[in-house]
């Protein structure tokens, strides 16, 4: 959604008149009641809500159509769960779940990894806690100090510190950033052996072959019990040819 | 022979745990279950004979010719025999795999 969309969608917004708070009630009333059409003015009456709650999180990276998206959906589940008999204004109650909805996305989208919003909001706790914590001790908390300051058990505490480094994935097609469209799998060392190490490789197991046709039997057998290899000598079922029985 | 200050240190010992084995004194027992009378004593110095036999070739294919003491020192070092444990696997994991195929 470019910005002259935006304008356009905002345009269409203020055609919509804000609701007072007796609409409201009773608009929640018929909505009580399974009155499509009243559920419909709700939403449409709030989309204004929505979109300013999306604007103030744009700013986060997340493109603002897909925000003013998600902002919808909360404002959506604002309606079904509103309750019109507690007093409170609509807007008071539906801007928490918009709210929800929109930093819900922001976490989903800025991670590969798909992480419980408990997890990350624990995770946001420990990062304002490890802050603070540095500032007056000059050191950083253990899991064990920061299970026990939260009250939160330690697994959970160990889950959210590795959630947060999560944050770092990236994936292997990522681009980088030069003009021949390569990409992350590209430029990262292969973790296998080099050619010149196979060869290597290839040869000292030969080497430790030939060693151990220098090794009597008993030798032999406890080599391999020391070793975890099986320590029964058959001919066919040798590990290394080694010889036969002196 | 007393082992050299700060050798434990730098090398660690070669344990039964980390070379993925028996220690001495199962391999002594089940030796003497198959009529080879030993204790676990016996079982370590059969070992160490073993690994320097293996040093020994190893060292004269690389060109070098060290005496007893040094091929003593390389047997029972630790990360030695857990590079010789390593290759003695793939090897057998190789010998499995064309075993297979």
């Amino acid at each position: 959604m470019n910005s002259s969309m935006i304008e356009s969608y905002m345009k269409a917004l203020r055609k919509r008149p804000l609701l007072s708070k007796e609409e409201e009630i009773e608009l929640a009333k018929r909505i009580e009641k399974g009155d499509q059409k009243a559920r419909k003015i709700m939403i449409e009456s709030n989309l204004r809500l929505a979109f300013s709650i999306a604007k103030k999180y744009a700013k986060y990276g997340s493109s603002m159509d897909d925000l003013i998206q998600e902002c919808n959906i909360g404002l959506i589940k604002a309606i079904e769960k509103f309750d019109w008999r507690k007093g409170y204004k609509f807007s008071t109650y539906s801007c928490w779940w918009i709210r929800q909805a929109a930093t819900r996305h922001l976490s989903a989208d800025n991670s590969l990894l798909n992480i419980p919003s408990h997890t990350l909001a624990l995770s946001r706790k420990i990062i304002q806690l490890q802050k603070e914590y540095y500032e007056e001790f000059k050191t950083d908390p253990s899991a064990e100090e920061i299970s026990a300051i939260l009250e939160v058990p330690i697994k959970h505490v160990k889950n959210a510190l590795s959630c947060s480094k999560a944050k770092n994935t990236y994936s292997i097609d990522t681009p980088v950033s030069d003009e021949n469209g390569r990409t992350l799998a590209d430029i990262l060392p292969s973790r296998d052996m080099s050619l010149d190490d196979m060869i290597d490789s290839k040869i000292f197991k030969e080497q430790i072959i030939q060693s151990f046709k220098s090794l009597s039997k008993r030798e032999e057998m406890i080599i391999r019990m020391r070793f975890g290899i099986s320590e029964v000598l058959s001919n066919d079922n040798n590990v290394c040819e080694i010889k036969e029985e002196k | 022979m007393p082992m050299p200050k700060g050798y434990k240190k730098e090398t660690g010992y070669g344990s039964s745990k980390s070379l993925g084995g028996m220690s001495y004194h199962q391999i002594a027992e089940k030796m003497n279950n198959q009529n080879y009378k030993m204790n676990h004593s016996t079982a370590r110095n059969v070992f160490v004979n073993g690994l320097i036999k293996i040093a020994d070739n190893i060292t004269k294919i690389h060109g070098h010719n060290f005496d007893h003491k040094k091929l003593k020192s390389i047997a029972i070092d630790p990360r030695f025999q857990e590079a010789i444990s390593e290759y003695m696997k793939e090897i057998e994991y190789d010998r499995s795999h064309s075993n297979n195929k």
